[in-house]
């Protein structure tokens, strides 16, 4: 998106840069939908969906394409603000966007940033395993939990939530949620671009090149690590109260390993590494599974199937769709690439 | 007394369940580096295996002898064709079982038509020593996980294998140039990690209900006791198994049930934190 800018950069004999005219054209393609699907309500509910679950894959994706942090519990900090807001619809009666919105945010900022100084900060350095293992048991844990606790709806979840206000006017699904939800994947988007490619990106690079040798540079490897979690965790809250608002309904199961599983798979299979490629696999992923939902035995095994993508794309094609496009010295970054003369494109 | 001979006898059955499966995860992880997250789908394969004969009208017995087989043959092959990949790479190891283990856990779920199954005890009731009843299923899980452990040790400590698979895990460099092909060594513990795991999961299915849930369970409490235990010996683990598997069958008498399970998470997680190397920090490693 922000891509536009750079994408006059590359002069002759630079190799030519792929992943602006990708972001160019997933943009285009995302402000066209509601207009292309107006006739069927149901599609457009679908790519308002398909973006919402993007911004959670984006977020996951700080997390293991830009830092290294294997998280399988990010649907804990989608899941637990969700549930926040539908409750203060419900029992507060208040729903107006510039309060709710924000409030998930910090309650997905608090949490992840609560994990992040346990599972990350310390004396010692944690192995990736038990950060994997930890984020995998709260997210697992907090789903037993919700589904035993009769306040907030038990296995059944919350139902019927308080439509999103902006003055008097209430979101419901349609192109104008659309709208909304496109402009938080945006601002999201450019947000996270912005933070890649500054020096702080850089330093996330080096660590992601080696994470020892940035240590003895006097980096707090881990201090960097821990804020990267901690804004993952604001952004896929921002995602989780969206969420919940467009579906009217957010159950135990929207914080659980199975959403978890599903942001990791989203992420990988569009191309890790990138911030685009989330996208690109969420649409994938949502659009398929939504075409072939119609195929009885398709519908049955679509988890399976899921998986056995999961697993192909690990073991043979670890940079995912983008990675059949673009080139591998794209995706890993373009730090070095700065027009002679020029403002250096990344900060 | 009979209550507390219950809850004691339900404390060790799922200590020793815990036990088996974790060796299988510790051998693993201490062997190949890697930690195997399709663990608890293993152990819900051979859950389904029981279940399987069960429906189809075969003894129980003949069930529970197939489950490890079957879990090792179905664990051998993911390990000749997909996991050996993953040895050099620990990271995305993590990420390649998680995806069989999702596959596995989808597939039975699938077969299972998403029901809760309940299995009958292969040996039901109850028998009587001194005054005092005890379950006969439960007493079967210890004794057979008690053969299986003082195996296993035998297997290590005694035999040519055992050098072998010490000396691997020792050095494998060292352990290839003196001939030990490490490829089949590996292969084998995968093999017989799954087999442990299967077998753990025949014997405790009676105890629960079948679900496709139950994998995830398993493998988040073994993980803990691993770490707890500390990864590359032989007794650590099995006491972070009794350490975990102990609590989690203890805690529902003294809190509320929905609150023990992340309760037993969050102590597991907490002594991990602040001590890394386990409870044997002058293990073999």
């Amino acid at each position: 998106m922000s891509g536009v800018v750079m994408a006059g950069v590359a002069g002759p004999g630079r190799p030519r840069r792929l992943l602006p005219v990708v972001e160019i054209v997933v943009l285009v393609a995302m402000v066209a939908a509601p207009f292309v699907l107006s006739g069927r309500p149901e599609l457009v509910t679908l790519a308002t969906n398909i973006l919402i679950l993007s911004i959670l894959a984006i977020s996951f994706e700080l997390c293991w394409g830009y830092s290294g942090i294997m998280t399988f519990g990010q649907a804990l900090f989608f899941g637990v603000p969700a549930y926040v807001i539908a409750l203060v619809g419900r029992d507060l009666e208040f729903s107006h966007i510039w309060g709710t919105l924000p409030l998930a945010m910090a309650v997905g900022l608090l949490l992840s940033s609560l994990f992040a100084a346990f599972l990350l900060l310390g004396r010692k350095t944690p192995t990736p395993i038990f950060i994997a293992l930890g984020t995998l048991t709260g997210s697992y844990a907090a789903e037993r939990l919700v589904s035993g606790w009769q306040y907030v709806g038990a296995g059944n979840g919350l139902s019927s939530i308080k439509l999103l206000q902006a003055g008097e006017y209430e979101f419901v699904e349609g192109t104008a949620f659309f709208f909304l939800a496109f402009g938080c994947l945006a601002a999201v988007y450019i947000g996270c671009r912005f933070l890649t490619r500054s020096q702080f990106g850089l330093v996330l690079a080096g660590i992601r090149q080696n994470e020892e040798r940035l240590a003895f540079f006097g980096y707090r490897v881990q201090l960097y690590k821990a804020i990267v979690f901690s804004l993952a965790g604001m952004i896929a809250g921002l995602a989780g109260a969206l969420y919940s608002y467009h579906q009217g309904f957010i159950g135990p199961g929207n914080m659980g390993p199975g959403l978890s599983t599903m942001a990791v798979i989203y992420c990988l299979f569009g191309g890790a590494g990138t911030l685009i490629g989330p996208v690109i696999g969420t649409t994938a992923i949502e659009a398929l599974s939504y075409v072939l939902a119609d195929i009885d035995l398709v519908k049955r095994f679509w988890p399976v199937i899921l998986g056995l993508v999961l697993l192909l794309v690990v073991a043979f094609q670890p940079s995912g769709l983008l990675g059949l496009v673009v080139s591998a010295r794209e995706r890993i970054g373009s730090y070095r690439w700065r027009p002679r003369g020029g403002n250096p494109t990344g900060g | 007394m009979d209550t507390a001979v219950k809850l004691i006898f339900d404390l060790l059955a799922f200590t020793s369940v815990m036990v088996l499966i974790v060796l299988g995860l510790g051998v693993i992880a201490s062997m190949m580096g890697i930690f195997n997250f399709a663990h608890g789908e293993f152990v819900l394969l051979g859950a389904y295996t029981l279940f399987l004969f069960q429906e189809n009208g075969l003894p129980s017995w003949m069930g529970i002898l197939a489950a490890p087989i079957v879990v090792a043959l179905v664990g051998l092959l993911l390990e000749r064709t997909v996991i050996r990949r993953f040895y050099s790479a620990p990271i995305i190891a993590m990420l390649g079982t998680f995806a069989i283990g999702l596959v596995i856990r989808e597939v039975v779920r699938g077969l299972l038509g998403g029901h809760y199954k309940s299995i009958s005890e292969p040996l039901e009731g109850m028998f009587t020593v001194a005054g005092l009843s005890f379950s006969v299923w439960r007493s079967v899980i210890i004794v057979i996980t008690l053969l299986v452990i003082a195996g296993s040790w035998a297997l290590l400590s005694r035999t040519r294998l055992g050098l072998q698979v010490r000396g691997a895990l020792e050095n494998p460099g060292l352990a290839r140039a003196c001939g030990i092909s490490t490829t089949r060594l590996y292969a084998l513990t995968f093999a017989f990690g799954s087999a442990l795991a299967g077998l753990a999961g025949a014997l405790i299915v009676p105890l629960y209900q079948l679900s496709a849930d139950i994998g995830t369970r398993f493998l988040v409490q073994a993980f803990l006791s691993v770490m707890l235990g500390g990864v590359g010996t032989f007794e650590g683990p099995v006491l972070g198994a009794a350490a975990v598997g102990g609590m989690a069958s203890g805690l529902p008498w003294v809190v509320l049930p929905v609150l023990a399970d992340p309760l037993v998470f969050v102590i597991a997680l907490a002594i991990v934190k602040f001590r890394p190397q386990g409870f044997i920090s002058q293990g073999r490693t």
